[in-house]
């Protein structure tokens, strides 16, 4: 009996020291791996975290962008941490609960508020002037990040809504390109005479895809209207039977015409245009690098168009960020995280390593480092040419746009396989319109 | 891997039915069971198929081949692959999720083993609760647990190495492993423990020499399942992991997609399937060990 005890007691304490060996032999196990990492502060040269998001084409890029940098400030460290974009997120969110976040982030327009609502990001007011030149940034540009009169962030880079159109694929149905402008019911009879002709020839290519399936079709429509998707409050700005109407648009192009959603869920997450399957797609201008990218060496070239437009005259587009560059509130060195950003944002030698990767650079001295040359070119011209048109940007994207961007695609890809109906997605989308604007 | 499993299972299955009902028959019945389970393994694995033969497919046929043969093979996704991200080779990658899921394996089954044997074993106060308390951290998500934790390691100064994502497996903290053991001990005689403590065997001693090597099969089945777990683990090395070098391959593996860019798919193909190669070699070796441990288990027990 009393052996027994003494043996449990020996056994305890064996098993607190095994235990606390293994832990041990964890700890350094994995300690030699995370040496080198981790912002340490302090000290005199300083070291950042810098987090984006992007693929390994535009990791590449920034490498090269911090190397510029490093080259003018030797003693700030950059350690770059990047992920795909809803990783990217992911990792943001619950970083946000614990003061984790990043020094200097690039950062997307439909987060902007949450995050500056929330205190996480660094009022850059005082820096403005400072480390970071606004001279080459218009009062436009620099309106972007603001939010709630503080200005929490810098625009890389613009985007404008467009019309891709593939011309080689145009040239081989042997049909004319869409003129640009226009109704959309001469753009819905325009996609139903290229898939016609296309099919006359036995070949499988459509004009189009059903462009109601795009929030932001919707949104120009609106705009074309003088309303908006939501008011600067946070209301929406229409109406279930508005939304019914825009959706019972498109029954014409989903009925023949455009490229049938059984095909467009078969071959996600490629688009018919990636996949040389339609020859016009209504999208942001930044995406062109991307198609081209998909199509192959086939295609070496892509034209911009202006999207049809709902009220001759009107002020229906706009330019967005294509992303910003914030810093966290926590942040323990703010000069040299003002200093990062406006080197991200400013530098021609960035605007070199990037070209139009992330859009058209929004600030002046950046686009001087690029030599634009073909899409890069037609991106610069499209902006350009498109200026009657461009209206003010519509605020700041309430909480929750991403989710209803989401559904609203999600309805659309429903309506193009037919399984819904365009009022029963209306009131769908309603519903759960109810439910994000509640939060 | 569940069908690989099955034709196992079917094959010795096969020779006792040609006992029973002759010869003739038998074989007849071989062929067409061969022929169905072909079928359906052929069915159920044909993504894994479609994955292989992608893997040669140039990255711009994805959209408009969808079928299973490649228009144009090519190795150059591998190429590709093969030259890593950002600046870190692919080997790397590798590297890190093999350290990590060694870790994990090694910390599981040793901190699980000590943990089952006292549960199984050592009659001490508050057994049955304790016992009852760690099955009830099975019944609590993940996600409950995220935000507390990484505030945690966030406070301790350990986010970006890979302490968070080991430390827990050396503390058995996974409870499944640790309920598998003990089920595995109890049903062991304890005459065994019995007599090696008449012979003068500590508790040390009767864990190492009597039960360690009789619950092989659980520590085999353990270490499978805690290393596939772990290999594919993503939301772990997502949360912890922030420098691209310290990345384990399920991460690595999203870089070549951007939604807001371009994404190679050919590149995230045939990364994909390097990938499983490891995990499909890790499996088929110890499956072996798992079979024949049951096997010898069923004999003594």
């Amino acid at each position: 009996m009393f052996s027994a005890r003494r043996n449990r007691a020996a056994a305890t304490f064996a098993a607190m020291a095994l235990t606390g060996a293994v832990v041990l032999t964890g700890c350094s196990g994995s300690g030699e791996s995370a040496s080198g990492g981790g912002g340490e502060g302090g000290g005199e040269p300083v070291s950042l975290n810098f987090a984006f998001w992007g693929n390994d084409v535009r990791a590449a890029m920034y490498d090269e962008a911090i190397a510029a940098f490093n080259e003018e400030y030797p003693d700030i460290e950059v350690n770059v941490s990047f992920l795909g974009f809803p990783e990217f997120w992911e990792k943001r969110q619950i970083e946000a609960t614990s003061g984790g976040l990043p020094d200097v982030m690039q950062f997307d327009y439909s987060y902007m508020r949450q995050y500056a609502d929330n205190g996480l990001l660094l009022d850059l007011e005082p820096y403005l002037g400072e480390q970071i030149d606004t001279d080459p940034l218009s009062e436009q540009i620099l309106g972007i990040g603001v939010v709630n009169d503080t200005t929490y962030g810098i625009a890389t880079s613009t985007n404008a809504w467009t019309m891709f159109q593939n011309p080689k694929l145009l040239e081989t149905v042997g049909a004319e390109p869409y003129e640009g402008g226009g109704t959309w019911e001469d753009y819905t009879e325009y996609v139903a005479g290229v898939t016609e002709t296309a099919k006359a020839a036995g070949q499988e290519i459509y004009g189009g895809t059903d462009y109601t399936g795009r929030i932001q079709n919707f949104e120009i429509q609106l705009r074309a209207e003088g309303d908006a998707l939501f008011t600067e409050d946070g209301e929406p700005g229409f109406d279930q039977e508005r939304l019914q109407e825009f959706w019972e648009e498109g029954e014409a192009l989903r009925n023949g015409g455009a490229l049938p959603g059984q095909r467009i869920e078969e071959i996600y997450p490629l688009s018919g245009f990636d996949s040389a399957l339609t020859t016009s797609e209504l999208t942001w201008d930044n995406f062109g690098a991307g198609y081209l990218g998909n199509l192959g060496e086939e295609y070496t070239e892509l034209t911009l168009t202006e999207p049809p437009v709902t009220v001759e005259g009107a002020k229906d587009l706009y330019v967005k960020p294509s992303m910003l560059h914030t810093i966290a509130a926590t942040t323990e060195h703010p000069e040299e995280a003002a200093t990062l950003l406006n080197f991200l944002v400013n530098s021609p030698e960035v605007g070199a390593a990037f070209g139009t990767n992330r859009g058209l650079p929004a600030s002046e001295t950046q686009l001087e480092g690029i030599e634009l040359d073909g899409l890069d070119a037609q991106i610069r011209d499209y902006e350009e040419s498109i200026s009657d048109r461009l209206g003010d940007a519509p605020p700041v994207p309430i909480v929750g746009f991403g989710s209803i961007e989401e559904k609203f695609r999600q309805l659309g890809s429903d309506l193009g396989l037919g399984v819904i109906t365009p009022e029963a997605a209306a009131e769908q989308f309603f519903q759960e319109l109810d439910v994000i604007l509640a939060q | 891997m569940t069908t690989s499993g099955d034709i196992t299972v079917a094959g010795p299955a096969t020779p006792e039915r040609e006992g029973r009902t002759g010869n003739r028959r038998g074989r007849i019945n071989t062929i067409v069971w061969f022929v169905v389970l072909g079928a359906l393994t052929l069915l159920v694995l044909y993504p894994l198929i479609w994955l292989i033969f992608s893997t040669f497919k140039p990255s711009s046929e994805f959209g408009s081949n969808s079928g299973l043969l490649p228009e144009s093979p090519t190795l150059q996704n591998y190429v590709k692959v093969a030259e890593g991200i950002g600046g870190t080779p692919l080997w790397r990658f590798f590297a890190n999720s093999l350290l990590i899921a060694t870790l994990a394996v090694v910390g599981t089954l040793i901190s699980s083993a000590m943990a089952a044997y006292a549960f199984g074993r050592i009659r001490f106060r508050g057994v049955s609760l304790y016992f009852a308390a760690m099955i009830g951290t099975l019944l609590l998500p993940f996600h409950v647990l995220i935000i507390p934790q990484y505030i945690l390691f966030q406070k301790l100064d350990l986010v970006d190495t890979y302490v968070p994502l080991v430390i827990g497996k050396f503390l058995a903290i996974e409870a499944f492993f640790v309920f598998l053991m003990v089920q595995f001990i109890r049903n062991l005689p304890r005459e065994m423990d019995e007599a090696a403590r008449i012979d003068g065997a500590g508790h040390i001693r009767i864990f190492v020499s009597i039960i360690l090597p009789l619950i092989r099969p659980a520590l085999v089945t353990s270490a499978i399942f805690s290393f596939i777990w772990t290999w594919n683990d993503f939301l772990g090395p997502l949360l912890y992991v922030t420098s691209p070098e310290k990345y384990p391959l399920p991460i690595a593996l999203r870089l070549y997609n951007d939604a807001t860019s371009t994404s190679d798919y050919g590149a995230t193909v045939a990364v994909s399937m390097l990938a499983l190669v490891p995990i499909l070699l890790f499996f088929i070796v110890f499956q072996r060990f798992l079979v024949a441990g049951v096997a010898t288990q069923g004999l003594k027990g």
